[in-house]
Parts: C-alpha cells; structure tokens; sequence
C-alpha cells in the first residue's frame, strides 16, 4: 500500500479561528451547576434550599425528592450506559464524596453559583475506605467474581510457578500507582434542548451512542426521541467514553423549565463525579533460566473499584503480549472503596502492566548484565505466548534496533552514575518498550458523491484531537481519487449511522476501512470514474452505505453497535492475535542536589500498522509521551483519607506537564500494513503510544542515579 | 467594614477576592462608588445584594458596547454567554489552564480572572479578532503548518498567548518560549508543535 499524503489537520482553521465546535459553545437562556455532598459515605438526613431559592434569578432548585421519576442507566460495563451504576439525586444515598446533592438552574451562571453556595445539607454519615490498604476496603479476586470470565478470566500460560521455582536468576518486584484524572481541557458540559417530545443534547462525548440509548433508559422515552451531537471534543482521554451524571440532570431541568438548559461542570466537581485511573499495585516475578532466557513471569494486580460496581481489570494481558514469555501467570484482584466508579484513562491499564513489566525486565537485564535493549530483542517472538496463534504483525525488534539508532544508544555507558553533562547533571539513557491491543469495532459508514464533486460520509466515530476526521479524508480521497478538501464526515451525530464509543484504540481501525469499503462500494456500482456516470445518468448525488464487523465478529455481539453498547473485538481474532507496539528511549538529567529530573529528549518508534493521517499520528505520539511524562514523573490525585474523596481537585495542584517540561520527541513509524485485521492494514496509535514511556523515564533515572524508583510518580523527594 | 473602606481596594481586586468578599457580605458598595449602576437598587443595608445590574463600555475586536453587567460576572463569561464570542475557552475558571487567554488592551490576561466591570473603557481582543478579510493571522497559519494542536480547545488561548508572547520579547528562544508559554495548559501535550510555530511566526511577525 502506497504511504498516504502528509496532509494538514483538515480541522485546524476552524481550530485557530476559535470556531464555535464544542458543545457548550452556544447561548442558552438558562445556566445550571451542583451543590454537591461534603461527605463520603451515608445519606442526606436534611437538605435545606430556602436561601438558594430565594436568589433573584433562580428558576429552579431540585433535590433527590423531585427526581425519582428518573432511572438509572446502569454501568457502561455492566450492561448499562453510564460511568457508573449509581445515579446521582435518585434517592438520598450518599455512596461518595462530591455526589450531586441538588441542582440548580438560573437565568444567570452568577445566580445559579450564589444558589449552589447556599444550598445546606445535614447528613448522616458511616465509615468509609478511600485507598486500597484502607481498613474495610474489600478485595475480590477477578476470576472469582460475578464478571464474565470468558472476557475478563485472568492470563495464564503455561507453568509459572513451576518455572520460576526453577529459575537460576529471579527478580521480585512492586510498583504502585495512584488515582490519576483524565483532565481534558475542555470541562464536561452539556445543552440540552426540547422540542416537544424530541431531546437534543450537545455534549462533547467520545460516545454519542451511549448517551442517545443511556437518557431514553433514564426518561423512559423511545431512544428515537433523542439525538446527541458531538463534533468535536476538547479532550476526552477516556474521561467521556460514556454518559456523565449530569446529563440527565441537564435534560430534566430543561424539559421542566421548557427551554435550553447549559451546564459546564466546574473542574472541582469533575475529581468527584467523573471516572478516573484506579489506585493500583503490582508485583511482578520474572524467572530467568542459566542462558538468561525468560522463563517466568507471575503478575499480581490489585486496582480500585467502587462498592457499587466491579471495574473490570485488563492488566495481565497486554504483560503477557510484550515479550516472549513461555510461562505467565496472571492475578488480578479488585478492591472495593468509597469512590465514584473508576474508568478508563488513556492506556488504562497498559501504561502501569508495561511499566510493571518492562521495568522488571530491565532488572533483569541488570542482573544478568546484559544490554538493556540486546536483552529486549532477545525476547521476541512471533507468536501469542498464551493462545499460541500467531500475531497479526509484531515489529517490536525493529522498534528498538530502530530507535537505537536514532537516539545514539551505543554512546550510552551501561554503568549507572558514569555520566554526566557539561553542567554536572547526571545523564540517564533508559528504554522502554509497550503494546497495545490492536482492537476493531463494527461500523456503519454511508458516502455521497454530489455532482460538484464534494464527497460526504458518516461513520460512527468521534474527533476528539486524534485527527480522525483529517484520516477519514485521506483514506476516502485516496480512493475516490479527490482531494482531501473535498471530503466532509458527519461523526459523533446520532442523525448520521449508529455511533459505537471511540476508545481503546479502535477509532480508525474502525472507522477508516467502513468508509474506505463504502467508496468501493460507490466505485463497484458507478465504475472507476463515478463523477461521469453520474453526469451520464443525470444524477446530481449518490449514496452507498455499508456496515460492517470487526474480523471473525460473530453478529450477535456486533449488533451491541446499534443500540449504544461496546461492540470492541480482538486482540484474539481467532486465527491471529494483533497488538500495536512501540519502542521509547528517554535521556534524562538529574540535578545531583535538588535531584530534580528532566527529560530533554526522547526517541519513539512505532509499529502502528499503516499509518493513514501521517501529521496527526505523529503529532499523536508526541502527546502520548507527553502523558508518559507526566505520569512518570507528575501526575497523582491525593486521596484524602480523613474525609474521603480527592484532595489536589483542581489543574493546579493536580500538576500536569506543561510546556517548560516537554523537551525533543523524535518520532518515526515502522508503517508496515497489518493486512489481516482489515484491508487499510491500521492496527491502532492513541493509546499505544503512552505505554512505555514511564519504563523508560525510570529505567534511565535509575541509569543516571543508580536508583530503582518503582512507585509513580517519581519526585525529587524519592531520590532525596 | 464601612463604605469607605470598600472604595480603596476595588481596583487591584481579583474576581476570586471580590467573590470572596461577596461571601462575606461586604463589597456591592465599592461598584456603586466607581459604576453607575444601571437600575438604582435601594441600599439594603448591612445586608448587601450582588445582583444590581451595573453599566460598563468597554470595545471588543474593535466593536464599542454598552453592557449591562452583573458585577460578578468574568470577562469570560460575559464574552461567551452574552456576546456570543465562544473562541475564548473555560479550561478552569481559576486561571490556571490559559485557555481563555485574551488580550486587554494588548497584554495577555486570563479573562477568568478578570471581572467584566474592570474592561471599563479598555480594549478587548479575542481569538475572533485575528482573522482580517479571510487572512488567517501569521500565528494562526503557524499553528496550522507546525500541527500545533490537537483537540483544539487550548488552541485559543495558546495562539493568544503567543502572539502576545512575541510582542513581549519572550519568544527569543526555544526555552525563553517554553517558559513564557507555560501559563497555557495543552492536554493533548502538543508543546513540542507550539514552540516550533512561535518560532517560525516570530520572524514573520517582526519581519
């Protein structure tokens, strides 16, 4: 397949020009916000609303007692279409801090603000866990809990144990991570709008379809009655992939007040009441034999859930995937707390697996004294060590001899303290490798060719900064033989064709062969030069329309797609296992008396299967890193263990990179198709791209320092 | 606190101070001094009430307006909710993202911080103001020819910032941007892109 055009961003004028392209970016008549709940667990025993009623301007204050008509839409994982299971206002149940309590919708934000301020609750509390080692917390091993086991079984290959027992060279290592918070820049927010029966909602959402289907669940209306618009997100990162608690809420007060109603949910309110990335710890046992070669490895996970819903963990099988490990065992243990229902946060539970894990390697390849990178690429291999299929394409070895290269990996002095600037830092070269599940979703695309040329698709995807409609362009231009420019897509609209969640990496493994296989479609039926035959036929537009499964997708599962649920398929598509890949190496600087760290430079090489919008993937990678930045060395959400909930709830003090902290990222592709997940040969880069990163940054701190720092972040105090 | 002692301060007054000082019953007092309120309110005494509509001129992308304001409204809300200017972001609403970064009479600010009723007989410029007869501003097109942005919603305030960032003289390196950039958050982690566009604008801009 030819390498597609580096083409611009197809949607950075309206972006540099300030477009109004967002959901909240249009005037209503009516402001709402929350008063929310200053405890953590228990229930409302009073709630007093006389003074936020008596605030001029004031249209409407409502509590749990007016709300009970609603229902709640259950749990995206469960069945259902929300973050969680637990609905706020519904009763006076108070299951986490910082729930909505009451709501409150003024002709004025500034009305609206000086309502929620007065609004008084007394409550009646109970004890509570906030962190996994809490007392009360409650742990379930995953295998063993109500979750469907042929999806979330844990990973086992082999003997491990065994192996390990036997093993001439072990390391035994555990990491920890804290609750982390997606913080997209765009707050959440949403518009909602009656006319008559007829529900339009504008929300910057990752999953249009989930909000269309999870509201008609809560009103109680015909999802036909409800449409959902979301062009453009200011961020998602998986804080939005599925219904918030306010949007509800939003739709209520405007169907009772019968006019548009906006809420943009203050930054605060989002630590309390949107997912986030759970608390989690890890240990990882690797087993080497008298050669060096990797034996074992036993990998045991416990991460928080909520006591209202189980999140399902997914650790154990990206670990398994990186390397060529014979023998893998896999534990994954929920813990229970007192918080909202956690979620999905860019490389959810890869970015800490690959961190677990190639870390773990890395000390291993210390131990036996071995490169770091030799060591990794002697550890490949072409097939899935658990299921034993081959993978669709793995091109990690390349990664690394790659990037290697790049980043002057043979100048680097493996003893650790032996380098050091012009200035007297001390210099780290440390590698990270990560993979990610090269998942696919099923879509239904229709295409327009008018006569004027213009060409139209609607697809079920969302643009969320991936660059997915500058790719949806490319791929159907190249086709129909157009220029980009004259290739608009109707995504993230529920008037379009049914719109699956875009996550996990799927979006343009998804969306891009859907339209791609509907322009063949126009081109089977019209011939290769559709313009004329529509001239011929005195036709002024045409349309196809396809839908599709992923690879090997049985229809059941597929028909999730047309009623607002997850439909992903893979990594295990039958015959194959697919996985993205890439390689990281970091050069760090440490401060030997402040011990500050900094990362000027960093190499990344990809193997992301075909590359199909070469400017926005590459600018894509350099945000993942960016992440990887900030979670290694910046990112946590403080848990305040007296009171419960989040403590650090705003973007100052939940201290992520800025610009002064980001150096050089150099950043290549391997841009070698995968034919058999689909035919536009794409496996997946959002998400992959993060994962490694950390491994990386720790493995050249320890390089630069001679400490191995395995709880995240690392901070200056650690080295101290 | 008396009336007297409301008149020093106001002009030096963050919003957050003002609103703070409205949670504490004091501070209507200070508007009435220095603004003509749009609608008399009788004095209510000890008791003070934040809701009088008070009037304020002020010139937005070179439109003159006469507004009529609630004195606790941010420059930000007022350019959304009631001009209808929705290039200016909400990333905060505490001046820590940079997304709504305007321009108040040519300097950066954070117009979520900045209280309508203070842009009196001042100048605001906002991200709509850039583009003369369908020519892009040459820091919009860098922005566009490096990649710098992703989701877009920081992509305002970061091109405001910018530009203003030039004009100060801060833009002299790739570091000295990276620092007087660093006001303006990007979650999509597109800094590397930003500096490289400030860079290739700042010569075309002083050019």
């Amino acid at each position: 397949m030819a390498n597609f055009p580096n083409i611009e961003r197809v949607d950075a004028r309206a972006k540099v020009t300030g477009a109004p392209i967002y959901g909240a970016d249009r005037t209503t008549p009516l402001h709402a916000l929350l008063a929310v709940s200053t405890v953590t667990k228990g229930r409302l025993a009073a709630i007093d609303t006389a003074r936020a009623r008596a605030v001029p301007g004031i249209r409407l204050v409502a509590t749990h007692e007016d709300l009970a008509d609603l229902t709640s839409p259950g749990f995206l994982l469960s069945g259902g279409y929300g973050f969680q299971s637990f609905a706020p206002m519904l009763s006076d149940a108070i299951v986490h801090r910082g729930q909505p309590i009451a709501l409150l919708v003024a002709d004025t934000l500034e009305a609206a603000a000086e309502a929620a301020s007065l609004v008084e609750a007394a409550y009646v509390e109970v004890p509570f866990s906030s962190k996994i080692n809490s007392t009360g917390a409650t742990i379930i091993p995953q295998a063993q809990s109500p979750l469907p086991q042929q999806i979330f079984r844990d990973t086992i290959a082999g003997d491990a144990a065994g192996a390990f027992g036997a093993a001439a060279t072990t390391v035994d290592v555990t990491f920890h991570n804290p609750p982390q918070h997606q913080n997209p820049i765009e707050l959440v927010a949403t518009v909602a709008e009656w006319d008559g029966d007829d529900l339009t909602i504008h929300e910057g959402t990752q999953n249009s379809g989930a909000l269309k289907f999870g509201i008609a669940r809560m009103f109680g209306i015909e999802p036909d009655r409800v449409t959902v618009i979301s062009p453009q997100v200011g961020g998602g990162f998986g804080q939005k992939n599925s219904l918030q608690m306010q949007t509800a809420l939003v739709a209520w007060a405007a169907r009772r007040l019968g006019a548009p109603v906006k809420m943009v949910v203050p930054r605060s309110q989002l630590f309390g009441n949107a997912s986030f990335r759970p608390e989690s710890r890890h240990r990882v046992r690797l087993g080497a034999d008298a050669e060096g070669r990797l034996t074992a490895a036993l990998y045991d996970v416990d991460a928080q859930s909520s006591r209202h819903d189980l999140f399902p963990l997914d650790y154990t099988n990206p670990a398994a995937r990186l390397y060529g490990i014979p023998n893998f065992q896999g534990f994954q243990r929920i813990v229970q707390t007192d918080v909202q229902t956690p979620g999905y946060m860019r490389a959810p539970f890869e970015h800490m697996a690959t961190f677990a894990l190639d870390t773990a390697v890395d000390e291993m390849a210390a131990a036996l004294g071995r490169d770091p990178v030799e060591y990794r690429m002697a550890l490949d291999t072409d097939r899935d060590p658990v299921t034993g299929l081959p993978f669709s394409s793995r091109f990690l070895n390349a990664c690394l001899s790659r990037g290697a290269e790049m980043f002057g990996w043979t100048g680097r002095n493996p003893e650790p303290r032996s380098m050091r600037a012009a200035d007297g830092q001390l210099v780290g070269m440390g590698v990270g490798c990560g993979c990610y599940k090269a998942a696919t979703a099923p879509a239904a695309a229709s295409l327009r060719l008018d006569a004027d040329g213009r060409v139209s698709v609607a697809v079920g995807v969302h643009e969320m900064g991936q660059g997915i409609r500058t790719a949806l362009a490319n791929a159907v231009a190249a086709r129909l033989g157009v220029h980009p420019s004259a290739v608009s897509a109707v995504i993230g609209d529920t008037r379009g064709v049914p719109q699956h969640t875009t996550a996990g990496s799927w979006g343009t493994a998804t969306a891009v062969p859907a339209v791609v296989e509907a322009a063949d479609k126009l081109l089977e039926e019209l011939g290769p030069d559709p313009l004329a035959a529509m001239a011929r036929r005195g036709l002024e537009s045409y349309e196809t329309r396809i839908e599709r499964r992923a690879p090997g997708q049985p229809e059941e599962p597929a028909r999730a797609l047309h009623v607002g649920r997850p439909a992903p398929w893979g990594p295990v598509y039958g015959e194959f296992v697919g996985f993205s890949y890439i390689a990281h190496f970091a050069e760090v600087l440490v401060e030997p008396s402040t011990c500050r760290i900094r990362v000027p430079r960093i190499v990344s090489v990809v193997d992301c299967g075909q590359v199909v919008s070469p400017r926005t993937a590459e600018s894509q990678v350099k945000g993942g890193v960016v992440w990887g930045i900030g979670a290694a060395l910046r990112e946590a959400t403080e848990v305040d263990e007296r009171y419960g909930g989040f403590l650090n709830t705003d973007i100052a003090e939940y201290v992520i990179p800025v610009n002064a902290d980001i150096g050089r990222n150099e950043v290549a592709f391997i841009n070698e198709p995968d034919p058999r997940i689909s035919a536009s040969g794409v496996k997946g880069l959002g998400e992959v791209v993060m994962t490694g990163v950390a491994a990386a940054i720790a493995n050249a701190t320890w390089h630069a320092t001679g400490r191995r720092l395995r709880d995240l972040p690392i901070r200056p105090e650690h080295l101290l | 606190m008396n009336r007297e002692d409301d008149s020093v301060a106001w002009p030096l007054l963050t919003r957050r101070e003002a609103l703070i000082g409205a949670g504490l019953g004091v501070g209507t007092a200070m508007f009435h001094l220095h603004l003509e309120p749009a609608a008399a309110q009788p004095s209510a005494g000890p008791s003070v009430r934040f809701d009088d509509q008070v009037g304020v001129s002020f010139t937005t992308n070179g439109r003159e307006l006469d507004a009529v304001v609630d004195p606790r409204t941010s420059l930000l809300d007022h350019l959304r909710e009631a001009q209808g200017l929705f290039g200016t972001k909400k990333g905060c609403d505490h001046g820590q993202c940079g997304a709504c970064t305007v321009h108040l009479d040519g300097e950066r600010v954070a117009a979520c911080l900045t209280p309508v009723v203070q842009c009196a007989g001042r100048t605001v410029e906002t991200v709509e103001s850039l583009e003369r007869d369908g020519e892009l501003h040459v820091m919009q097109q860098a922005f566009i020819d490096h990649d710098a942005l992703q989701c877009g919603y920081c992509t305002p305030g970061q091109i405001m910032a910018a530009i203003a960032c030039v004009r100060e003289g801060h833009a002299g390196s790739r570091d000295e941007i990276r620092e007087y950039m660093s006001g303006n958050l990007c979650r999509c982690g597109a800094y590397e892109n930003i500096v490289s566009a400030i860079e290739a604008a700042r010569s075309k801009m002083e050019a």
